[in-house]
């Protein structure tokens, strides 16, 4: 990274509220210590338990799934850590919201059934998404979901605003997918 | 048959299985990556308990600060199968011990209560 460039990723950081950030390998470790970071930056905010506790929910969900879902892992520690994926997570706070925002590579192939999923839960209502979570706790996972498959919907769940997502087209293999939660 | 002992972690919760009193409890944080992996031991454990066990009553006390969507999972199992239990003759009671300062701990424990059907389930302050 140049000089120059590392002064505007200071300012873009400020102004859009970010009080942490991390782009890169995540592991169940990391996400231990991440978790820590965010409850001594939110104790700065003197937020209410419930609160602090909704965040940190958040960051945890989206951490893992990047461990889960990323596209990209990282070959050289793949020994040590069966369970990785890299991606970028940043939480913030602005007009009087706190965001959590998580972007990971993901394969073309799985864009469309992750797409209709989490289209299905912007419809939801906060009782339709109580009902549907309730449902698919219930349900054996499919193979392709280690978390249960219930991530998103707990994430839909603690949003004050409808949840937001991107999927980007990098290349014939990969798209490059954000999700944003806002509370 | 021993007790179930397993020393909290910050992602994984104490866990107190008693085989001589039935009393079965969990306190701490749980999200582990996997948790279906990290509970395999503690159903496996709660299996042998229940087969063997003499004892007409179980007393399970919760107290789970924050749990990640897949514990979720592995609680509500949990739960199911104390049920089924409660159904063989055996009392079976739940203490969701809850902090009064996170809304979220109670309002977990009203779903689950509202998922099971026989066993007593009592939302419990702190």
């Amino acid at each position: 990274m140049e000089m120059n460039h590392f002064f505007d990723y200071q300012e873009t950081v400020n102004d859009n509220g970010i009080f942490l950030t991390f782009s890169g390998l995540f592991t169940q470790e990391f996400i231990i210590k991440l978790g820590d970071a965010l409850k001594s930056k939110l104790s700065i905010f003197s937020v209410d338990r419930s609160l602090e506790l909704k965040v940190f929910s958040l960051v945890v969900e989206q951490s893992q799934n990047i461990i889960f879902y990323s596209a990209e892992k990282s070959v050289q520690i793949s020994e040590q850590h069966e369970n990785m994926g890299v991606g970028t997570i940043t939480v913030g706070f602005k007009d009087n919201h706190f965001f959590v925002f998580c972007g990971n590579r993901i394969a073309n192939q799985k864009v469309d059934k992750l797409r209709q999923k989490l289209t299905l839960l912007q419809k939801m209502n906060k009782d339709e998404l109580k009902e549907y979570y309730k449902a698919q706790r219930r349900i054996t996972p499919d193979t392709e979901s280690k978390g249960a498959g219930l991530g998103f919907i707990e994430m839909a769940r603690k949003v004050s605003q409808t949840i937001e997502f991107d999927f980007f087209k990098l290349d014939e293999q990969y798209s490059y997918f954000s999700i944003k939660a806002v509370i | 048959m021993e007790n179930l002992v397993i020393e909290r972690t910050e992602a994984t919760p104490e866990i107190h299985f008693d085989y001589l009193t039935g009393v079965l409890a969990l306190r701490g944080e749980s999200y582990p990556e996997n948790a279906a992996d990290f509970y395999t031991p503690v159903f496996k454990w709660l299996r042998s308990f229940l087969a063997s066990n003499h004892l007409n009553e179980i007393v399970a006390n919760i107290e789970i600060l924050y749990f990640n969507s897949s514990s979720s999972k592995v609680l509500m199992n949990l739960f199911d199968l104390l049920d089924v239990v409660s159904t063989q003759g055996k009392r079976v009671s739940v203490n969701w011990i809850y902090d009064v300062e996170n809304e979220s701990a109670l309002e977990y424990g009203e779903e689950f209560k509202e998922d099971i059907k026989f066993i007593e389930f009592n939302l419990v302050k702190k």
